[in-house]
């Protein structure tokens, strides 16, 4: 049988995702005995689920979203053609393995059924956040975690999580580019200039 | 990165803007609730009338007739946040502008110092003193030659000029007209007749 990609249907975004030919192997979805096998496999995984998760903007996977269909990761999680699913099991597995490599982490933590996914790091985070507030000429102004995460434009930071968009503040308040101002109702940031450039 | 550049206080502005924008993102949230519960009742009142039960379903649009005003009222409550919100970072910047203006008006009258009139004057009047000494010197250079050496120059440029006319003449070929090889032709058309004459009587005219 030979392998191919397969793009997904696009459903209701612009461009479908292109499956690697690994996803039409069977074997794939299946747990190996030889350690040396699976390594490759779990590399494989994370790679297409932290590709699979910046093609949606998706950011939180559950262990939960390989036992039951109808969630956001269906498309690669299951393929129906060669009838094969990855199993729980497997996917903490490999979420866990994931955890090791600093590419996502257990959201909330102490669990392992739920994980913030670092599609970008936080240090790349922080630079894409500095950058959109640079570019829309919003340095100076006091802005609302809300405001980001929720703009009336969509931004490349529309839905980060609340936890993501707070490491990237805090990296950049490391090197004055950004200052977080607290009242008593919750919080607010302000971008600075910065030296970066300089 | 160095982080030689402070951070700039927080002052009372800043918080004050970062309450109104806190509280518009409360009302923001607010208007979604609101959405939310519009579309619920909408659901809830499509159900009751699958089910037959009319009241029911007039009772769920009534509730969502009400929450509809709710929201016409946020979103007035929304454009006054927001309107203030701009208002002050608008006069932030109208603040800030006027700080440049001052500043450079002060510049600039740091500058008028050194340009006072006086100076002006004198540094003319200088000018004016050293152009004429210049004027002098070079008047003193153009007289030193004497009237006996100025008529010994004009000598030789005529000579000089008497030279170059010769050696032209020499030189040009003399070029005169070639005998005509023909008879002359006696008969001419009638037609150039006038043009002559009217080529003869331009110059006469007195």
């Amino acid at each position: 049988m030979s392998l191919s990609p397969h793009t997904t249907p696009s459903g209701n975004l612009l461009l479908g995702f292109l499956l690697p030919s690994i996803h039409a192997a069977p074997p794939f979805f299946t747990q190996q005995p030889n350690p040396a096998t699976q390594a490759i496999v779990t590399e494989q995984w994370s790679r297409l689920i932290l590709s699979y998760a910046r093609h949606r903007q998706l950011f939180t996977v559950r262990v939960e979203d390989a036992e039951v269909t109808g969630g956001e990761w269906d498309e690669i999680l299951r393929n129906d053609r060669i009838n094969r699913r990855l199993r729980s099991s497997h996917l903490a597995y490999i979420l866990e393995q994931m955890a090791a490599k600093n590419q996502l982490v257990y959201d909330p933590p102490k669990q392992s059924r739920s994980a913030l996914l670092y599609w970008r790091t936080p240090e790349e985070w922080a630079e894409v956040l500095h950058e959109w507030a640079s570019t829309t000429g919003q340095l100076n102004t006091i802005l609302t975690f809300y405001e980001i995460i929720e703009p009336p434009v969509p931004s490349p930071l529309s839905g980060i999580p609340m936890q993501i968009l707070r490491k990237a503040i805090h990296i950049l308040t490391k090197t004055n580019r950004a200052q977080i101002i607290a009242v008593a109702d919750g919080e607010g940031v302000r971008f600075l200039p910065g030296n970066a450039g300089k | 990165m160095g982080g030689g550049q402070s951070v700039p206080k927080i002052t009372k502005q800043d918080r004050a803007i970062l309450d109104l924008k806190l509280q518009r993102d409360k009302v923001k949230q607010y208007q979604k609730k609101i959405q939310a519960v519009l579309d619920r009742e909408h659901e809830i009142a499509k159900q009751y009338l699958v089910t037959g039960q009319k009241d029911r379903a007039l009772f769920a649009l009534r509730k969502r007739k009400y929450q509809e005003t709710l929201l016409a009222k946020t979103d007035s409550q929304l454009e006054n946040l927001e309107q203030l919100v701009s208002t002050i970072e608008f006069s932030l910047v109208e603040v800030s502008v006027i700080h440049g203006l001052q500043q450079g008006s002060e510049v600039l009258k740091e500058i008028h110092k050194e340009l006072n009139i006086e100076n002006v004057e004198k540094i003319l009047d200088e000018t004016a003193e050293a152009r004429e000494l210049q004027r002098e010197v070079g008047n003193m250079l153009a007289n030193s030659l004497s009237v006996e050496d100025e008529e010994a120059v004009q000598v030789e440029l005529r000579v000089l000029q008497g030279e170059t006319l010769a050696e032209q003449e020499v030189h040009e070929p003399v070029e005169l007209p070639s005998v005509p090889e023909g008879l002359p032709v006696s008969a001419e058309p009638e037609e150039e007749q006038p043009a002559e004459e009217r080529q003869q009587r331009i110059p006469m005219p007195a």
